[in-house]
Order: C-alpha cells, then sequence, then structure tokens
C-alpha cells in the first residue's frame, strides 16, 4: 500500500466519521460544525502521525543493525 | 451580533461566548420573591450588585438572612446529632411546599425538643455513670476491707497465740505496747475511697505521699475494663483507690489531691451489713436508671429519624431561601418602595425564558402589575459564557485555568478537545497502556450517574471531572501506541510482514552493516524490525525530533490562523494585516521551511545536514553554495558536510534553493518591522479621526459596543502613543524569540516519549524476561507483580501525569499565546442547581 492510497483510506474514514456524527447526533447547524471540526481536526492529527512515520521510513538512510547477542 | 451567520458556516457551538446583554429587569415588590426564585430555576441570569456601597447590615432583607442563618444552624446542629446517632440524612424525597415561616417554627420546635432530651439523656447518663462507678468502688474497697479484715484476724489470731506461748528472746518488747497504741488509735483513722484514671494513679500516689510526709496508706486495684467517666462521657481506665490517713487535716489535703487529679469519691461503710446493702441499692437503681435511658434513646433516635427523613429537603429550602434573600439584596429599591431594579447579563437566546419567568411570577403571586424586562446598551464588557455538555466542560475548564477568554473571543478549547489528548498521546504512545486507561475511565463513565451523586475524595474527584479527557487520552494513545509499534514495549507484526530481511540466506552481516530493506514501506507506523535492534535509538531520536518539529509548526500555524479569526470577527483589519500576515510569513520562512526540508529529506532519502542547513541559513546565507559545493553535491562522498539543497534536488536547481534560502531569510527579517512599526501609527492614526469626529452624529450602539470590545487602545481614554508602542514592541520581540522557543519547547513531546518507551522495555526486559528466565514458579510470580506494580504506578500514573502536564504547557504556552488574550471573565448565572455542592 502506497502512501497515497492510505492518504485516501483516512480521507474515507474522515468523511464516513462526520457523516455518521451528522446522522447519530444532529443537533442543529452550530453543533454540527462543531462535530465535523473535532473530527476533521483528528483525522488531520493521526493522518500527520502516520505520516510522519511513514515517510520517515520510505528512504532508510540506517537499517536495523541487529544486536550481537540475539 | 450583525456578523453572526453572515458568513459561509452558521456560528460554531463553543467557539465563541454566546452573546450577552445587560438586561434591566423591574419588578414590583410583592412578586419580587418568587421572580428571583424563578429566575434562580432557570439559572440564565447573573444579576450585578447593585448596592455595593452598602454593608451587610444595611440592606433591605438582612433580617431574612440572618434568619435563614439561624435556620441554618439549626439544620447544621440536627446533621451533627445525626451523624453522632449514625443516622445518615435520606435522600432528598418529592419536595413538598412547606413555607419559610413554617419551617422556621417547626425548626424550632424540633431542636427544643432535641436539646431537651439531650440534656436529659446527658443528666440520666451521668447519673448512671456515677452510680456504677460507685458500684465499683463498693466491690472493690469491700474486697480491701474484706482481706484486710481477715489478714488482720489471723495477725491477732497468730499475735494472740503467741502471746499464750512462753515469752522468747524474739519476741519484741514492744509489740504490746504498739497493738495497745494501735487499738486506741484505730478509731480516729479515716479513710476515702474512690476511683482515679489509671495513667495519673502513680502521680497521684507520689503527691498523696508527699503532701501527707508519708502519715497515709493507700491501697489501689486496677479495674479490668475501662469506664465512662461521669464528667467527660469518655471511656477511661481507672483504679479504684482507699486511703486512709488519720487527722482532719491530712483528711483536707487528700480530698484537694483528690479534686486536681479528678478522682471521683464515693463514700463507702465499713459495715459489711451496710455495704451489701448499699449494693443491691445501687443495683436496683442502676438498672432503673437504664430502663429510662434506653427509652430516651428510642425516643431520640425516632426524632432523629423524622428529621433525617425530611433533613435534605429543609437543607435544599434554607440554602435557596438565603440565596433568594442574598440576591433579593443585590436588587436596588425603588424610591416609591413599590418595586425592585434589577440589572444583570443574560444570553441573549434567554430573552423569552426570562420574560415568561417574569410573568409566571406575576401570575403565581397575584401581582397587579407585570414586571419590565429591558435591555440596557453598555460599553461595559460582557461575561464570557460557553454552553458545554458534560463531554466538553472539561476541555473547557482545561482552557479556563489558563485565563477566562475575552467576550466572544476565539475559543481554543474547540481544538483543545482533539489537539489536547493528542499530544499526551504522542508521549503517551502504548497501546498496551492505552487499553489500560481505557478500562480505567470505562469505569468511570459507566458508573457516571451513580459516581457523580456521590461525594468523592480529591484525587478521585479529579480523575473523575476529567474522564472524557482521559477517555480521548487513552483512545488516541491507543492509536499512537499501534504507530509506534509498541504494546508493553513489545512489537507485533500487525499490517504486514517487516520491510528488512537479512542480506543474505545466513544472515553474516546482520550484527554488522544489518538488515536490508527488500519489502514496501511498513505500511502503517514503526516496523517492528527495528525493535532491540541497535539502531533503534538512532531511528526513533531522529524521527520522533521531526514528527515534534513538524506537530509543533503545525499547531503554532493553527494558532496564529485562529488570531486570523479573531481579527476577522472583530472586523480588525489592522491586525489582519500587520499582526497575522507578517507573523505567518516569520514563523514559516524559519520553521515551516525546516519542515520542508524534513519532508523532502525523507522523500528523497537524502542524507544532507538540516542543522548545518538552518546554521548556515543565519550565518552566510549569501555564501553560495558556491562552485565546489554544487561540485560536492554530486560526490556523494562529501554529502554530509554539504550545506542546504544540493542533494535534496538534482544540480541545476541548486540555484533556486540557494535562491529561496536568501528570499526566505530576508522575508522573516522584513516581517519583524512589519509586524513592529505600522500597527502603533496606525492606530494613533484611527484615534485622531476619531477625535475629529467627535461632534458628528452618535455612532451605532451595537458597532461601538463592538469597538469597545474588540480595542480598548481607541475608546474614549487617553492615547499614550509610547504606551502603544511599548506594547507592540514587546508583543513583537515576544513572537520573534517565541518562534524560536517555542519550536524547542516541542521536542519535549521527542524527550517525553522517548522516556516512556525507554522504561517500559526497563520494565519488561528487566523484570518481566529476567523473571522468566529463571524458570521458577515463585521468582515468576513475584517478576509479574513487581512488573504490575511498576506498571502501573510508574507508567500509568506517574508518566500518565507529567505527559497531561507536558501536553497542558504545549496548550498554553505554545499553541494559546499566538491568538488568546484570555483576559475576559466567566457568567455565573444565579442558578439552584449549584446550591447542594456547596461547602458551607
Amino acid at each position: 500500500m502506497g502512501f497515497l492510497v492510505t492518504t485516501l483510506i483516512f480521507v474515507v474514514v474522515g468523511i464516513i466519521a462526520s457523516l455518521c456524527a451528522r446522522i447519530c447526533c444532529n443537533r442543529g447547524p452550530s453543533a454540527n460544525l462543531l462535530h465535523l471540526t473535532l473530527i476533521i481536526t483528528a483525522t488531520v492529527c493521526c493522518w500527520m502521525m502516520w505520516a510522519i512515520v511513514y515517510l520517515s521510513q520510505m528512504n532508510p538512510l540506517i537499517v536495523p543493525i541487529l544486536n550481537e547477542s540475539e | 451580533m450583525g456578523e453572526r451567520g453572515r458568513g459561509c458556516c452558521p456560528p460554531m457551538d463553543l467557539m465563541r461566548s454566546e452573546p450577552m446583554q445587560l438586561v434591566q429587569l423591574i419588578i414590583p415588590i410583592e412578586s419580587a420573591h418568587l421572580a428571583v426564585s424563578y429566575l434562580g430555576d432557570l439559572g440564565l441570569i447573573q444579576f450585578k450588585d447593585l448596592n455595593a456601597e452598602k454593608s451587610p447590615f444595611q440592606r433591605t432583607y438582612a433580617i431574612q438572612i440572618k434568619r435563614c442563618g439561624e435556620m441554618a444552624r439549626k439544620l447544621r446542629f440536627f446533621r451533627d446529632q445525626m451523624s453522632k446517632a449514625g443516622l445518615p440524612p435520606a435522600a432528598r424525597s418529592v419536595t413538598q411546599d412547606t413555607s419559610l415561616d413554617d419551617l422556621e417554627v417547626k425548626l424550632g420546635d424540633l431542636e427544643a425538643e432535641l436539646v431537651e432530651i439531650n440534656a436529659n439523656g446527658e443528666k440520666l447518663q451521668r447519673s448512671y455513670n456515677e452510680l456504677a462507678e460507685y458500684k465499683l468502688v463498693l466491690h472493690k474497697a469491700g474486697e480491701f476491707f474484706h482481706s484486710a479484715l481477715s489478714s488482720a484476724e489471723a495477725h491477732q489470731r497468730e499475735q494472740a497465740s503467741n502471746q499464750t506461748g512462753e515469752e522468747s528472746l524474739e519476741t519484741p518488747l514492744l509489740s504490746e505496747q504498739e497493738t495497745a497504741i494501735d487499738s486506741s488509735k484505730q478509731v480516729r483513722l479515716g479513710f476515702i475511697t474512690g476511683l482515679v484514671p489509671r495513667d495519673k494513679s502513680m502521680a497521684f500516689e507520689r503527691i498523696l505521699f508527699r503532701a501527707t510526709r508519708g502519715n497515709v496508706f493507700l491501697k489501689q486495684a486496677t479495674v479490668d475494663e475501662p469506664v465512662i467517666d461521669p464528667a467527660s462521657g469518655e471511656k477511661v481506665e481507672k483504679n479504684v483507690f482507699a486511703v486512709f490517713f488519720s487527722g482532719e487535716r491530712a483528711k483536707n489535703k487528700i480530698l484537694k489531691i483528690c479534686e486536681a487529679f479528678g478522682a471521683n469519691r464515693y463514700s463507702f461503710h465499713e459495715d459489711l451489713g451496710k455495704q451489701a446493702q448499699m449494693i443491691t441499692e445501687v443495683s436496683g437503681r442502676l438498672s432503673e436508671l437504664k430502663t429510662t435511658i434506653d427509652a430516651g434513646l428510642v425516643h431520640r433516635g425516632n426524632l432523629l429519624q423524622t428529621i433525617g427523613e425530611q433533613f435534605e429537603q429543609w437543607n435544599f429550602l434554607v440554602r435557596k431561601e438565603k440565596a433568594i434573600y442574598h440576591t433579593l439584596n443585590m436588587l436596588s429599591i425603588d424610591v416609591t418602595k413599590k418595586c425592585l431594579v434589577a440589572e444583570g447579563w443574560s444570553p441573549v437566546f434567554a430573552t423569552k425564558q426570562i420574560q415568561d419567568a417574569l410573568h409566571r411570577a406575576t401570575q403565581d403571586s397575584n401581582s397587579q402589575v407585570d414586571a419590565i424586562f429591558q435591555v440596557l446598551h453598555t460599553r461595559e464588557m460582557p461575561p464570557t459564557y460557553f454552553r458545554t455538555n458534560k463531554f466538553t466542560s472539561a476541555y473547557q475548564e482545561i482552557v479556563d485555568a489558563y485565563g477566562v477568554a475575552k467576550y466572544q473571543e476565539a475559543n481554543p478549547g474547540v481544538f483543545t478537545i482533539v489537539t489536547f489528548p493528542f499530544l499526551f498521546a504522542v508521549m503517551f504512545g502504548d497501546w498496551g497502556h492505552g487499553i489500560c486507561l481505557l478500562l480505567a475511565t470505562s469505569y468511570f463513565i459507566i458508573r457516571e450517574k451513580k459516581l457523580s451523586s456521590q461525594k468523592l475524595g480529591d484525587i478521585m474527584d479529579m480523575t473523575f471531572g476529567g474522564r472524557y479527557v482521559i477517555m480521548l487520552m487513552s483512545l488516541f494513545s491507543i492509536y499512537t501506541g499501534l504507530i509506534y509499534n509498541e504494546f508493553f514495549s513489545v512489537p507485533f507484526e500487525l499490517f504486514a510482514p517487516s520491510a528488512y530481511v537479512c542480506r543474505d540466506p545466513a544472515c553474516r552481516d546482520a550484527t554488522t552493516v544489518g538488515l536490508i530493506k527488500a519489502r514496501d514501506t511498513y505500511p502503517f507506523g514503526v516496523d517492528p524490525a527495528w525493535h532491540g535492534s541497535r539502531s533503534e535509538l538512532p531511528f526513533l531520536n531522529s524521527l520522533k525530533m521531526k514528527m515534534s518539529i513538524l506537530l509543533g509548526v503545525a499547531q503554532m500555524n493553527l494558532g496564529i490562523i485562529m488570531s486570523y479569526f479573531n481579527a476577522q470577527f472583530f472586523k480588525n483589519s489592522v491586525n489582519t494585516w500587520f499582526q497575522f500576515i507578517p507573523q505567518m510569513i516569520f514563523l514559516n520562512s524559519l520553521f515551516g521551511y525546516l519542515s520542508v526540508l524534513i519532508i523532502i529529506k525523507w522523500c528523497t532519502g537524502s542524507k544532507a545536514d538540516l542543522y548545518h542547513v538552518m546554521i548556515y541559513m543565519f550565518l552566510s546565507p549569501t555564501d553560495e553554495l558556491g562552485e565546489n559545493q554544487l561540485f560536492a553535491g554530486q560526490k556523494m562522498t562529501q554529502v554530509e558536510q554539504s550545506v542546504d539543497g544540493e542533494i535534496l534536488f538534482s544540480p541545476y536547481s541548486i540555484l533556486i534553493i540557494s535562491d529561496e534560502t536568501l528570499v526566505l531569510l530576508l522575508l522573516a527579517l522584513v516581517s519583524v518591522p512589519w509586524m513592529l512599526l505600522p500597527k502603533p501609527f496606525i492606530l494613533k492614526m484611527q484615534h485622531n479621526r476619531h477625535q475629529g469626529e467627535s461632534y458628528a452624529p452618535l455612532p451605532d450602539t451595537e458597532e461601538s459596543l463592538q469597538s469597545g470590545a474588540n480595542n480598548d487602545s481607541h475608546g474614549h481614554e487617553e492615547f499614550e502613543f509610547s504606551e502603544v508602542f511599548v506594547h507592540q514592541l514587546i508583543h513583537t520581540i515576544e513572537f520573534v524569540l517565541g518562534a524560536v522557543s517555542n519550536t524547542a519547547s516541542y521536542l519535549r513531546l521527542w524527550a517525553l516519549s522517548l522516556a516512556h518507551s525507554e522504561l517500559s522495555t526497563v520494565f519488561y526486559e528487566k523484570v518481566l524476561l529476567l523473571a522468566w528466565g529463571y524458570n521458577n514458579v515463585i521468582i515468576l510470580i513475584v517478576g509479574i507483580i513487581i512488573f504490575i506494580f511498576a506498571t502501573v504506578g510508574v507508567l500509568l500514573v506517574m508518566e500518565t501525569l507529567s505527559a497531561f502536564l507536558h501536553a497542558l504547557r504545549l496548550h498554553w504556552v505554545e499553541f494559546q499565546n499566538k491568538f488568546y488574550e484570555g483576559d475576559g471573565y466567566k457568567f455565573y448565572p444565579f442558578t439552584f442547581t449549584l446550591l447542594d455542592n456547596e461547602e458551607e
């Protein structure tokens, strides 16, 4: 799975979550906007975390060197 | 407010304070009490104290407040009595309507009855205790006399037998005389019997001996069970004593000493017959008293029971009345003394509800005149009111602990709901620990209803209050734990096989050169192959350090963007152009650039030294990545020392990159005076224009309220240019220095997350695996127990606290100082719902 595919998965999960929030707890436009903001923020945070770790491992400068005892 | 909802989106909940208004209520005096009571039930208005200059005693309803205080005192007395009797007050049942006057009479009667019962009970108890002591004395002293008598008889018998026998040499010469003298003096020997506390008995004996110069005879006997002291009513260990003495003076002395030592004296007869008679008499009276006391106790218990049933209800009623009169005291009374005038803040949305409540009060109190509700216009800053629910309130409290938002300022609480637990989790990434936290907090959430009604300890209360914060924290920790691939520090190959394999089938180079990446990058999180390898720390440190910078730059950018929304909301274009834009440019031309470099480095796999790039960006920005550097860029051997983008891009784009560095540096340098200089001058100009307009028609009140709220420097106050300038100077310096130090401060994410993972590795390897290695069940069990305690105590409790504190700091300082003023004050509506929790 490449970077773009997983990113797309994050986007889809985010959209599904916001739709769920919209359908399950629809409490007026103001509250919906708050829920949407929260879900977007959470998705972006999670995506960033994943993307950072993924990118850093894409072209490794150093590789795992096993301990000699093992 | 005009601009609300005018934009593309509806106003967001929690983003800005509810619009507030200053309202004036004119309430006829006969319906005032009821109106205030209904408004308290509603809980959406904060009354202003209109009688601030009056002392509490000068106010209109001082007498009623005093009455409420007196009733509260009686209720406290009942509560003391109930807790002494071990009767907890019953939960509040259905509220019956009791008027305050009835309640006052009732409480008075009950208190009088209870006091009388108590007094009688105490008197009876005292005499019962005295009799019990007396009985003890009778028994014990009786034993003394009995044994003394028998030994004396034996002695006499012996003497008699001695006298009848031959007078030997050993017979004391004076013994006959002594006995003769004894018998003559025996009559005058007096004695006192009583009880003395055991811990004082030694001192008592010594003092007696010294005071009478040894001319006493003291006999003591310990009482096995503690005796209830009649005076104090407490259980004390005591000794029965009998003092024999001669002479009136010695008696007086002894009496005084007895008094000083708290020794109770009881009369005692030498005569055996009388003793027996006394004992039966005392026993009879004891049993009699016992039944009386028991009856009294039952009566008292019943009384307290009936009080306990209604106690909470009365207590609530009294507190409510007190709160109502307290509020009524804040209203100013009209000159005609026919109505009360109230002023207070209320949210705009509550207008209808308040009017309804006032109307109902008028009807219910059969008042002739309706209360008047009107909105006042003011330049005063309204209180800040966020409508929170049980989920958001804890997050809002995190923000409020730093400072309450200025009225209608953008609320950092909105983003804190997600970013706070997220940053916590970055430092606490371990999905095993996350699950433990989740279990603990779901206990609180599931039993929420039950726990919220009972009183918890300080720490428990705090944990319970933050249960939803902890829930999100644990969920994010599980996520970041999966990313870090740590379950109690153990990695799992959950998502794919590791990307790294041995270089050859024999795996000879694995410990020297290392593995080689043969498959696709591990799709989710850190590759399990890193765990336990020699290069694990260098890799994770580099990763986490860069991650901290990226996350930090992102969050700081979010903060600056929030300041843009604030400027937009308050229609303050000066702040947009001369604060928001240069700040964005400054931060991003330095640290945004760094973030981009980090990402490019990762994407291309370049070995460029980013420290070097950043440092030489300042030291010699023009110092060309000259010919040789360009050349060096092609030579992969010198790559380590090369500056800037050579290896990031192909050699042809190097010039562009180095130009970019220069441009970025120049932009950053320009944005500093841009931040500093124009704003004070523009404010001055605006002020001068306002001065010129002072005879122009008055601006719209709503607008003036806005402008008063958003910028205090151009109100009606004096405009001090130097002050504004210095303020701006401080602000600029703070931002410029802060950009560096705040970015560095985000490195705490790396440090804490490193500490957490290292600690959990140590506990896992040095405790659990070590114990496992012994092949011994007992050692294994001990190891498991130590592991559990270390995990819970150090990782789950202490690490949670420290990660929490660091996340708190990152929000309060690094995030909020970009936009948050936090100099508002909170809306405290007059409400009865909080009365229950109030401490007395």
